[in-house]
């Protein structure tokens, strides 16, 4: 038997890799026709046969190859997090989490995806294309790295059965933003009275998890006139005295209907489904949370409940303590092309197919309406406009046709870190729970919001 | 042309190279050298691909001094050490004690006994992440089982066990205790097991019983099983991520972390994955002293368990 020699191995490994070039040629040519794309999956399953059904038609439409993932949204923030610190990216992203434009947009670790968003520009919303850009520090300009494909906002939910209970209507409800919160600690007193234990007026998510006590506090920031806390051009404006004292009332009028026994105790340790839950157990008699979800997740099972029971149409947020409107804050999911993706042209591509107002409107109103769309004239399609759907209509007009605002961090990707390290959330804890006077919270939170600043400075 | 001194540098050389050649090659001949070097190759190729480099991926992630400076002026980091501290103390030592007079329980003679130890494992049989979670559920203030049995039995109000910093860090605790417990019983209990009769039965003539045989007997010769466990589960716990995550999630106000679902908030929920690392390798000073220990007492050759 001859032996195997160094010389012998290495002829037979060359001699292999070319055999399995020359044979399979083919898989060189497919790649260049295939693009990898990693989506979260939908709270209802509807949402994830949407997406697959965009994928085929556009595949059927180009003739290339879209090799979706669809993953739970815990674990492709996760994945998506990793795939840009290793360097090992698929070709296109949803923004999951959200702010994950800007944090790595101020990183240049995105594909300029404007010429995409031209093909569309004129039908996308102001707030949706200002949520699709963001400052990138290599360059020292913005750019526009996002291209919107959904969006989301935190409607009213409120329970119909309790207020009546409590011998109240609905149309009883106080149009201005103190007197409308109030009305719901005048429903948990009554409901008490009745010798109901365990229910609260207001399910305020006092807590240090998820995003929803940031959506919560920014709402309440803006009613009481501290909208410019960041403005455009990314900078921060905790001097501004209007937005101090906006930012004090919010932590003292949210962090007080804690303390005063109006918000479940349990609020402060929720994480982010937790809400949902507690509401859905008639746990509060409203709460403020992010997109239709608590709607859609019992719509088949409790249609009575979707139909009658839970109302959020006709409301959106009151009007602030002088009468005017309150503009909604609009998360946006947008989809994203890394730098270093193998295939850009056809994610590139898909994404231009996607952004057709046909093409998008069907991808949203078949997740059942959980996602707005982002472009206002899809609001106008009969299943926005359907006069026998209790929410929908409420929902798009909150998110997309009423005032809206993007959230602060497409400004300054700072916010992000405001968001995620809960310092909002921690001085409505220190109030709820610490007995903390509102302006002291807020000063330990502007401290940590301004070193947060001080790592993104933009000029 | 060369002069002396080269040739001699260059005759050292390949004195040298020959000498290496032979100790790699040793007493292999031609053809079975490459055979030897074809089969270490694959087992090279993966410790380095799933063992070398993770590891040094990581250091590497975590190699920046701002990032400790970052961690060290954060007070959720400060108090996530003091809580890892506390986790540490409190869950290995309460669960391992536990677990040594447990075993001693469950060395009792009898069917009975066995259908005990059945019941008794069943908390670490279970997957943990369900038993975690309803843990939680059961603990919630306003509909959880416990407040509500509480008030149905009692008429009592239970306060909120998840809501304060202690209480929330205790449950974890007892939670992982009831969770691991059974585990370290059965081993400490396969230890006892293992001590000859014969020990035991001169022992007790020599009127070394009950607790005297306890400590003269049975503690010096599971004495080095029980360090050896304890050091086990103490690595094992610096590492535990379920029962923080699925108790108490972090709260109330990231108040009840430990390093390792602090790192994994800061990886991917403030999405700074090098934070995340620099979080958990901060645990190192700490897991590099216990594993040199821990090797040196497997390396042991006395007399015991």
């Amino acid at each position: 038997m001859a032996h195997l020699t160094r010389r012998s191995v290495l002829q037979g490994l060359a001699a292999a890799g070319t055999t399995r070039l020359l044979a399979f040629p083919h898989v060189a040519k497919a790649a260049a026709t295939t693009a990898s794309v990693w989506f979260a999956q939908g709270f209802v399953q509807d949402e994830d046969v949407a997406l697959r059904k965009a994928v085929a038609d556009y595949e059927k439409a180009s003739g290339n190859k879209i090799e979706l993932t669809i993953i739970p949204f815990a674990p492709e923030r996760q994945k998506i997090i990793s795939a840009i610190t290793s360097g090992v990216v698929p070709d296109m992203v949803d923004s999951n989490p959200a702010e994950i434009l800007s944090l790595y947009g101020w990183q240049d670790k995105w594909v300029d995806v404007s010429d995409v968003v031209d093909t569309q520009r004129g039908q996308f919303s102001e707030t949706a294309l200002q949520s699709a850009q963001a400052y990138n520090n290599v360059t020292k300009k913005r750019g526009l790295y996002g291209v919107p494909l959904r969006a989301g906002v935190a409607p009213c939910h409120i329970w119909r059965t309790l207020v009546e209970k409590a011998g109240f209507k609905i149309e009883d409800l106080p149009k201005t933003w103190d007197a409308y919160f109030d009305f719901f600690k005048k429903v948990q007193d009554s409901l008490r009275k009745q010798g109901e234990r365990k229910v609260y007026g207001l399910g305020f998510q006092v807590t240090a998890s998820g995003v929803d006590p940031y959506n919560l506090f920014s709402a309440f920031l803006i009613a009481y006139g501290g909208r410019d806390i960041v403005t455009k051009d990314g900078k921060l404006h905790l001097g501004d005295p209007k937005v101090r004292e906006a930012a004090v009332k919010a932590v003292g009028y949210l962090g007080g209907a804690y303390r005063d026994g109006y918000v479940p105790p349990s609020a402060v340790n929720w994480n982010d489904a937790d809400d949902n839950n507690a509401f859905h157990a008639k746990l509060m008699v409203m709460d403020i949370d992010g997109t239709l979800s608590t709607e859609v997740a019992i719509k088949e099972k409790h249609p009575e409940w979707y139909q009658h029971e839970i109302v959020t149409h006709g409301f959106g947020y009151p009007n602030d303590n002088a009468g005017k409107p309150v503009p909604s804050i609009v998360g946006f999911t947008n989809g994203l092309i890394p730098k270093g993706a193998k295939n850009v042209t056809v994610a590139k591509e898909f994404l231009t197919y996607f952004i057709q107002p046909k093409v998008l409107g069907e991808f949203v109103e078949l997740g059942l309406g959980r996602w707005l769309p982002v472009m206002p004239a899809l609001a106008k399609s009969p299943f926005w406009q359907n006069p026998n759907d209790p929410h929908l209509r409420g929902y798009v007009q909150q998110g997309l046709l009423g005032p809206t605002l993007p959230d602060y961090y497409v400004f300054n990707p700072a916010m992000a870190e405001v968001r995620n390290q809960h310092v909002w959330s921690l001085a409505m804890i220190d109030v709820a729970k610490e007995g903390v006077k509102p302006a002291v919270a807020i000063d330990k939170a502007f401290k940590r919001i301004e070193e947060m600043f001080a790592k993104y400075p933009i000029a | 042309m060369m002069d002396g001194a080269s040739v001699v540098d260059v005759g050292r050389w390949a004195v040298r190279r020959r000498t290496l050649t032979r100790s790699l090659r040793g007493r292999l001949q031609g053809g079975e050298y490459t055979w030897a070097v074809a089969f270490v190759v694959p087992y090279l190729a993966v410790f380095a691909t799933f063992v070398a480099y993770p590891v040094v991926y990581g250091l590497w992630l975590g190699s920046e001094p701002s990032l400790y400076r970052e961690l060290l002026r954060d007070p959720i980091y400060q108090g996530t050490i003091v809580n890892t501290v506390l986790y540490l103390a409190l869950g290995v030592n309460v669960k391992m004690f536990l677990a040594l007079l447990l075993s001693g329980f469950f060395m009792r003679p009898g069917w009975w006994m066995k259908v005990l130890l059945l019941i008794f494992v069943l908390p670490w049989a279970v997957p943990q992440i369900s038993t975690f979670i309803s843990i939680h559920w059961m603990l919630n203030g306003e509909w959880g089982f416990l407040n509500n049995a509480l008030y149905t039995l009692f008429h009592v109000e239970g306060p909120s066990w998840l809501n304060d910093r202690w209480m929330a860090l205790g449950a974890v605790i007892v939670s992982h205790i009831w969770k691991w417990t059974p585990f370290w019983t059965l081993i400490l209990l396969a230890g006892r097991m293992a001590i000859p009769l014969e020990i035991r039965d001169t022992a007790r003539v020599d009127g070394a019983t009950g607790v005297r045989g306890f400590v003269y007997i049975t503690v010096p010769l599971l004495a080095n099983l029980y360090l050896i466990s304890t050091l086990l589960s103490t690595i094992f716990l610096l590492g535990d991520f379920n029962a923080v995550y699925f108790v108490s999630g972090g709260g109330p106000a990231d108040s009840t972390h430990v390093l390792a679902t602090l790192g994994i908030r800061n990886a991917f929920d403030i999405a700074q994955p090098r934070l995340g690392v620099a979080a958990v390798m901060s645990a190192l000073p700490l897991v590099i002293p216990l594993v040199i220990v821990l090797m040196r007492r497997l390396r042991t050759t006395e007399v015991q368990l």
